[in-house]
């Protein structure tokens, strides 16, 4: 690992100016990909800048209507919530099903969102139930922020303070995890607000996406059945010693099912 | 005073020091003024060396030294040899053995080879030093297949090895086994692949070296298996030195599994640094270097034979193995492929005739090992599942063949077609009691329980056959302090096993003295004459009975002293329970009241150093059952119930055994289902991490029923002990893979090999079954 500087600014002003006044700064959240990262020598900043001592990041608040996660909340604080476990019970599944628990204590939605791992779950969440990333400069609806793989709409130096989820009548997030890692081979975010249905895959390709062909039939009827026959096209999805793209297509169809099942027995937050 | 018995589950005194950050790890071992080391690796998987230019390291600020292989062999630095028992081919042909040079000398072999060496103030200054060496490669074309390897017209590693053959073995009796072949009712046949693994001990290797000029002796601070027998190798193949000058240590070692029994280049490039800058030099590797550098395990392809009745009689097994190895013959890398795989063929069944051929062949990958096992995982399974495959290609019940054709006790002693001499043992007795623990009576009702759920029930039962002792001779050195400690130095060696619990319970046992007043050292060449390490299961075989023999010899001498204190004769006093008594007289003195007497008396005089020295190995067995449920709309596999029954023979510590036989399982059930070693054709590691190198989780361990037999102990040693820290991982693989065969048996699935990945299970469904059974040694046999 190279030297850097290290910074713990307490507000997000200062995060910004710290950034700018850097030759080649980046962001410390809960550090569980960039430190890997920078000890095996990928990736080697100038200064690093921790968002850890920023009050307020952290806050967890919950209306019927709304679940707005600071973007420093860890895995495990969201995952260990009640209030999030009852407003959408699957988000706190999803969170307390990333990684292991050493990473779900220091990872934070922030940092996982900022990534874009192609592989992360946090995208599918953020994807299917529609949310709003709310950053230093403006808010990005999700279906603007995934860009491509670890790419997103945020620009140099923006910093993502929020992200807030509408409660969805039901949703529910089916996951296969790739056996070594443990990152999603595929994972299936279904979410259901009234007649309206986003379905959104991880892990399956280069980058979270929605398949509109599922979400027309779920909307229609909401049931595991009326997926049937519907396949997701391969060429587009990823191939690696762990699974082949006509595998993850597969596992698509079965999770997306195993979701729906789930979102309709236990989906529905209060 | 803690009294402790031979079978008491005494609980590790480790724990305490290993569960709190107590531990001292080779990483925790720091040396006043230590420079730090950092090893450039080749990353081509071969390719020839044209030229190092190193003068930009040697130019950055902090850089101590730079080596590189040509320097090295002008230093006249020695080759390390391999120690392989097995040293003579078929035809009576020797064993290929190339040179290996701690670096690569003009030509990488294997990607992670050492190419040079650098050492500097700090670690960082080291790390970024081997950015700025440039090296010349010119790649060349490579092998990592080992039957690819054979074929005519591959890459050749050595210039002067056709082929890339190393060594071509057989054992057994190929006449007789051909001519059971002829007269069978059916002979099947079967290619498998045995998956390449590593041992990911959660310690990855380091050391730290120094030199004392006024003695001119070395210091070796070593995560190793084995002090003694690599001391040898560095000082006396490596440095050229007496070895009396290198003294040896292994501070706490973190998991070994075979993988650090091996005499690894950097520690003499450790000691040569350490001598040439007069400062002690710290070398730890990292785990993706580990994934590169560290010998690897099992990685055999294999055509496995049985000659088969009607009746589901066994006649005959026959078996030819390939085993890439690597680029050198390490350690004693050729042995596991030939003798090593040979022995336990065909397990604790009645075959009348066997034959086995087994190939060792360079290919351009890590090196090989041993690996927990080494052989007999590989043998059993090969045995094991031919029989499986074997009964479901004729319609017979693999629980009935199984049991029909199971060695009875009257026929032990038995001299196998292998050469084993399995000499107790109630085979059908642990079959029986296997079987039942995992109460087949249940198995319809839980089949319709997973079918409802959606999922596929499967069992399978594996007896197995072992052969344990590793290094034949031992060293147990017992001293009495006048202040009441004793100490116990034992030559063999746990990284992580649990000796400093079970080897002074055995000698607080012994001599009924406290077990908490015994200090327990081990691992160091200054504190016992010989020591054999540990390799071979060889724990208590050799050092438990070294220290029972010191024990022995300890109350033969307190004897007269004893006496003395009864006013007895020594003829007329007994031991017994920790007291020595004269029964006519009725009085008796404790052994710790005899030991104190002799500190008045002559201190020392008690102070005993025994060398236990066994026979032949002994022969552990046992049966593994195991239940899966798989989902077939996705392949995974749930493990959901695991028994065992193990004939270790007398079981000094049943807590110790039963950690030993479930961490084999683990290891196991690791490789059945999610680890594997991938090269692709150049040579290049896929697998080098742990976000794709898949180790096993919690959640896919499932709960381990465990009982022991103890009705057979062997004669073989005075303790009556076999050997238990590798037959968890012996059992398992077969355990695993003929259950999840089981559960797809409706689907017209007969094969796969490991590991059981859960797409393979998804293809296997999907293609019904589809398999060529002589694929993977068509070419090769």
């Amino acid at each position: 690992m190279e030297d850097f500087s290290y910074q713990k600014p307490k507000t997000v002003d200062d995060a910004r100016e710290a950034y700018s006044a850097s030759a080649d700064g980046l962001f410390l959240a809960g550090g569980q990909t960039i430190l890997p990262v920078m000890k095996l020598g990928l990736a080697a900043p100038s200064a690093v800048i921790d968002l850890g001592g920023i009050e307020g990041l952290r806050a967890i608040l919950v209306t019927d209507s709304v679940v707005s996660i600071g973007a420093m909340a860890t895995h495990a604080t969201v995952a260990a919530s009640g209030d999030v476990r009852q407003a959408i019970p699957a988000l706190s599944d999803l969170a307390g099903m990333i990684g292991d628990p050493q990473v779900r204590t220091r990872g934070t939605i922030g940092g996982s969102i900022a990534n874009n791992d192609p592989a992360a779950d946090y995208p599918a969440a953020v994807l299917a139930l529609n949310a709003t990333i709310t950053t230093d400069k403006r808010q990005i609806a999700a279906d603007d922020f995934f860009v491509a793989m670890f790419e997103t709409a945020l620009e140099e130096g923006e910093i993502i303070t929020n992200v807030e989820f509408p409660v969805a009548d039901a949703a529910a997030y089916a996951k296969f995890a790739n056996p070594a890692s443990r990152f999603a081979l595929a994972g299936v975010f279904v979410a259901r607000t009234g007649n309206s249905v986003r379905v959104a895959v991880t892990g399956a390709g280069t980058c979270v996406f929605r398949v509109a062909d599922m979400e027309a039939a779920l909307a229609k009827d909401f049931s595991a059945t009326a997926l049937d026959g519907i396949t997701v096209a391969t060429e587009n999805l990823n191939t690696d010693i762990h699974a082949s793209a006509e595998y993850r297509g597969h596992l698509i169809g079965v999770m997306a099912k195993r979701a729906v099942e789930a979102a309709q027995t236990k989906g529905g937050g209060k | 005073m803690t009294d402790v018995h031979i079978g008491d589950a005494v609980r590790r005194v480790e724990d305490q020091r290993f569960l709190t950050g107590q531990g001292n790890y080779i990483d925790d071992i720091n040396m006043a003024g230590q420079a730090r080391a950092a090893v450039l690796r080749s990353p081509h998987g071969h390719a020839r060396i044209n030229g190092i230019d190193t003068s930009r390291a040697e130019a950055l600020d902090g850089v101590l030294l730079v080596i590189t292989g040509r320097q090295w062999l002008a230093f006249g630095m020695g080759t390390l040899p391999t120690k392989t028992g097995v040293r003579k081919g078929r035809n009576d042909t020797d064993i290929n053995e190339p040179p290996r040079h701690c670096m690569a000398i003009d030509t990488a072999r294997y990607l992670g080879e050492p190419v040079a060496f650098v050492v500097a103030e700090t670690q960082v200054i080291a790390n970024n030093a081997l950015e700025l060496i440039d090296v010349d490669f010119e790649p060349l074309e490579a092998v990592s297949d080992a039957v690819k390897a054979l074929a005519p017209g591959a890459p050749r590693l050595w210039d002067d090895i056709p082929n890339n053959l190393c060594i071509d073995f057989e054992l057994g009796d190929l006449e007789g086994t051909e001519k059971a072949f002829a007269e069978a009712d059916h002979v099947i046949t079967l290619d498998l692949e045995n998956n390449r693994v590593t041992a990911v001990p959660i310690e990855t290797r380091g050391c730290v070296g120094s030199y004392d000029a006024a003695t001119e002796t070395y210091t070796l601070y070593n995560a190793t298996q084995n002090v003694h027998a690599n001391r040898d190798m560095f000082a006396e193949n490596v440095l050229g030195i007496d070895k009396q000058k290198l003294h040896h240590v292994a501070p706490d070692v973190g998991g070994g599994f075979g993988a650090k029994n091996s005499a690894y280049p950097e520690p003499p490039m450790v000691l040569y640094a350490a001598k040439k800058l007069g400062r002690p030099v710290k070398w730890i590797n990292t785990r993706s270097d580990s994934f590169l550098g560290d010998t690897h395990g099992r990685g055999q392809t294999s055509r496995v034979q049985i000659a088969i009745n009607n009746d589901g009689t066994f006649l005959a097994l026959r078996t030819e193995t390939v085993g890439g190895i690597g680029a050198y013959c390490w350690t004693i890398g050729p042995f596991t492929p030939t003798g090593g795989s040979a022995r336990t063929q065909g397990g604790p069944y009645t075959f009348p005739a066997m034959y086995y051929r087994g190939r060792a062949v360079f290919t351009n990958t890590a090196p090989m090992d041993p690996y927990r096992g080494a052989g007999r995982p590989e043998a059993t399974f090969q045995t094991e599942r031919i029989i499986e495959y074997a009964c479901r290609k004729l319609g017979l019940d693999p629980v009935e063949t199984r049991r029909k054709n199971l060695m009875p006790p009257e026929a032990l002693p038995y001299m196998s077609p292998m050469g084993m001499d399995i000499d107790c043992g109630d085979f059908p007795l642990l079959f029986e009691r296997t079987l039942e623990m995992a109460a087949p009576d249940t198995f319809a009702a839980r089949a319709d329980r997973a079918t409802k759920a959606g999922r596929l029930f499967g069992f399978a039962i594996a007896p197995y056959l072992e052969c344990t002792g590793g290094a034949p001779k031992e060293y147990a050195g017992v001293q009495f302090k006048e202040d009441g400690a004793v100490t116990l130095a034992v030559g063999s060696h746990s990284t992580g096993m649990g000796h400093e619990t079970v080897l002074p319970q055995l000698l607080a046992a012994r001599l009924g003295i406290d077990f908490d007043r015994i200090q327990f050292t081990q691992a160091d060449t200054d504190a016992t004459p010989i020591g054999g390490g540990h390799g071979g299961s060889r724990g208590m075989e050799v050092g438990g009975n070294a220290v029972a023999q010191a024990a022995d010899e300890i109350i033969v001498k307190a004897t007269p002293l004893a006496a003395h204190l009864l006013q007895s004769d020594a003829a007329k006093v007994t031991f017994a329970d920790g007291s020595f008594s004269d029964a006519t007289s009725g009085a008796s003195v404790s052994m710790t009241e005899v030991i104190e007497a002799s500190m008045d008396q002559e201190p020392g005089f008690l102070d005993t150093g025994a060398t236990f020295e066994r026979g032949v190995i002994s022969i552990p067995n046992g049966c593994h059952a195991a239940t899966v449920e798989v989902d077939p709309d996705t392949g995974a596999i749930q493990i959901t119930g695991y028994w065992v029954m193990d004939d270790f023979g007398t079981v000094i510590n049943p807590l110790l055994a039963d950690g030993q036989v479930m961490g084999g399982i683990v290891q196991g059930i690791g490789q059945a289902l999610t680890e594997n070693i991938i090269y692709d054709d150049s040579g290049q590691l896929i697998t080098g991490s742990l976000m794709d190198y898949g180790l096993p989780r919690a959640d896919v361990v499932p709960n381990m029923v465990i009982d022991y037999y103890e009705g057979a102990p062997t004669k073989k040693n005075p303790l009556g002990v076999k050997g238990a820290g590798e037959a968890g991982c012996v059992g398992a693989l077969p355990a695993v893979v003929n259950a999840v065969l089981d559960a797809l048996k409706g689907h017209g699935v007969v094969h796969m090999d490991m590991p059981l990945t859960p797409e393979k299970v998804w293809r296997a469904i999907r293609d019904k079954g589809a398999h060529d059974p002589e694929a993977l040694m068509r070419d090769a046999c």
